[in-house]
């Protein structure tokens, strides 16, 4: 048990990223419909174009997503002292829901619908725009409302956060009043987290600035250690608890962000993955971090994996977030239960 | 010699609109020094130990570490400096005993946090000499209160800093680790450091310190050695009840004991 963190971090690597290559290989060969792994490598179409243009990017964007989401769990459990944060935790989810629903409201008036076609122009889809600065906009909110005396008081914030996702639910659900059939499901079909297909160079870019708050909360990783000593107990060794919280939330935030962006809310990942990876790894975030990146980018591609093969079953694929929670939840417990 | 703290005319109020917790209140500890804060409840010794490693902020007054103003100083220069221990230590943590003691190493590490060799070895040193080398692989959750407070002077001991303050370190400790910690202290006291410990055991206080500090609503009553303190006179005003204090026929230290009629 003596071993330093490098190691035990090392270790942790060493031990998942096959896990990564088993769950990458699932999802490249896994799909609707029949593909010739051979045959697409030799540029044989239709095959090609399903590996390279459809299978490639979804599994890559199954991975970052589950990486990032993983890592702002882990985060956000560490800087406000509570197990059951996940990156939906700061009103995240009701921000991006209130941002998405309004838009799909507005694009059903005149000026709506010039600014969508507009936005559409630049390449990016105004409601998933929307949903990022919801998102945002919800987390700064609850952070500035979570505080007392100048900082950060963890049940406030949770609280705030609580109380603001379940508003967001009545504006939503008010706004949906107003929509057509056709565009309240498709609301509720991306608020439920669904990945679609990108452009390789968008993923490339994604992949790139979700690199940065992952690095970010490494670095941070000794101080959220410090943290579970309590604030007082942190300050003592030294810690600058306020930016140490500061820095932890914005790395968090901009990596759940990023993540919205794309897929929507897929729950349950940032909240199940961090904890099934402390079970195994013991609570230091030198070693839960980076193991909780490769232990989510696993988890989500499997699940996704799980979701296209419930098409031949089902006749349309359900969302990945509903995959991920029905398959994670009792994995979860299992877990739990074996490590009595 | 620089004193390791010197603490001058601290002044502090918990709100603005409470009575001060300390009200120009002084304090020193030389190196080769154990000092004893004691008074009664709420008199402001933990208010005063926190105002002196920079967890508060007095507003008047200063603090000095070896004559460096403690607000010139950044935080992890402090924290090499002076190692604090409050009264309560989190029950709730899953990290090891010898991941807390390694805790203590933080101010010395880099940008990655990543402890070395001999970062490990002074965490395996430290828990040594805190009597808890064997709970080194228990999680803190599973610790009893005493065992758990032994891991956390191991924290404060592996910070390698000279000046120790230690809020209560007694209260959950057995006689035998009571004297085992006083041991410790006075051995690093010899080396060069030195302690200010805040107590409620008078007679522990006399033992194991070389000055005593009496407090009484933010301000400090009485200061000497505990012959000079530990007098009934100093004693029963302060603490609002009947106190005699006898010497210790083995080693003439006194012993003070509460007046308590049945």
């Amino acid at each position: 048990m003596n071993r330093s963190a490098a190691t035990r971090a090392a270790l942790a690597v060493a031990v998942l990223a096959p896990l990564v290559v088993v769950a990458l290989a699932v999802g490249l060969t896994t799909g609707a419909g029949a593909m010739s792994l051979r045959g697409a490598l030799n540029g044989v179409e239709p095959d090609a174009t399903v590996l390279f243009r459809l299978r490639v990017p979804r599994v890559l964007l199954a991975a970052e997503v589950g990486a990032a989401l993983s890592v702002a769990g882990v985060a956000l459990q560490a800087l406000l002292r509570n197990p059951l944060a996940d990156p939906f935790v700061f009103g995240l989810s009701g921000g991006a829901a209130i941002g998405t629903a309004v838009v799909v409201a507005a694009s059903g008036t005149s000026v709506g619908a010039a600014a969508m076609s507009a936005a559409s122009l630049t390449g990016l889809l105004p409601a998933q725009l929307a949903a990022v600065a919801g998102a945002m906009a919800a987390a700064l909110l609850v952070f500035a409302l979570g505080r007392a005396r100048g900082r950060l008081e963890p049940t406030r914030a949770l609280l705030v956060g609580v109380v603001f996702n379940s508003f967001a639910s009545a504006v939503v659900l008010s706004v949906e009043a107003i929509l057509k059939p056709e565009q309240t499901q498709a609301v509720l079909l991306w608020l439920s987290g669904t990945l679609g297909y990108e452009a390789l160079p968008l993923l490339a870019g994604a992949g790139v600035a979700l690199l940065v708050p992952a690095l970010v909360l490494v670095a941070l990783a000794g101080r959220l250690n410090l943290l579970a000593l309590g604030d007082e107990g942190a300050a003592a060794l030294g810690v600058d608890v306020a930016r140490t919280r500061l820095l932890a939330f914005f790395a968090a935030s901009a990596a759940v962000g990023i993540s919205v962006a794309f897929t929507g809310l897929v729950g349950f990942v940032g909240l199940v993955v961090p904890h099934a990876v402390r079970l195994l790894t013991g609570p230091d975030h030198r070693v839960v971090l980076p193991a909780s990146a490769l232990a989510g980018a696993a988890f989500l591609v499997l699940a996704d994996a799980l979701s296209r093969m419930l098409f031949h079953g089902l006749g349309a694929e359900p969302p990945v977030g509903a995959v991920t929670a029905m398959v994670g939840a009792p994995l979860f417990v299992a877990l739990l239960w074996s490590r009595r | 010699m620089t004193p390791l703290l010197e603490a001058r005319e601290l002044h502090y109020r918990h709100r603005s609109d409470a009575p001060e917790a300390v009200a120009g209140a002084s304090v020193g500890v030389r190196a080769g020094e154990v000092v004893g804060v004691i008074g009664p409840n709420a008199a402001g010794k933990s208010t005063l130990a926190r105002l002196c490693c920079g967890l508060l902020t007095p507003h008047a007054g200063e603090v000095l570490l070896r004559g460096t103003p403690l607000s010139r100083l950044p935080r992890r220069e402090r924290a090499r400096r002076v190692a604090f221990l409050p009264q309560q230590q989190p029950a709730d943590l899953t990290f090891t005993a010898r991941e807390v003691a390694l805790m203590g190493r933080a101010p010395h590490l880099g940008l990655w946090s990543l402890e070395g060799p001999r970062d490990r070895a002074r965490a395996a040193a430290a828990l040594a000499e805190a009597d808890a080398a064997d709970l080194a692989d228990r999680p803190v959750t599973q610790l009893s209160g005493g065992e758990r407070q032994r891991v956390f002077l191991a924290r404060a001991f592996a910070q390698d800093a000279a000046l120790l303050l230690l809020d209560e370190p007694t209260a959950s400790l057995d006689l035998a680790h009571q004297v085992l910690l006083v041991n410790a202290l006075r051995r690093r006291a010899r080396e060069g450091g030195g302690a200010l410990l805040v107590l409620h055991d008078l007679a522990l206080a006399g033992a194991a310190c070389d000055r005593l500090v009496l407090m009484l609503a933010g301000r400090v009553l009485a200061e000497g050695t505990p012959a000079e303190v530990l007098r009934p006179e100093v004693l029963s005003p302060a603490y609002s009840t009947q106190v005699d204090v006898v010497p210790d026929p083995a080693t003439g230290q006194p012993l003070v004991a509460p007046r308590i009629a049945r």
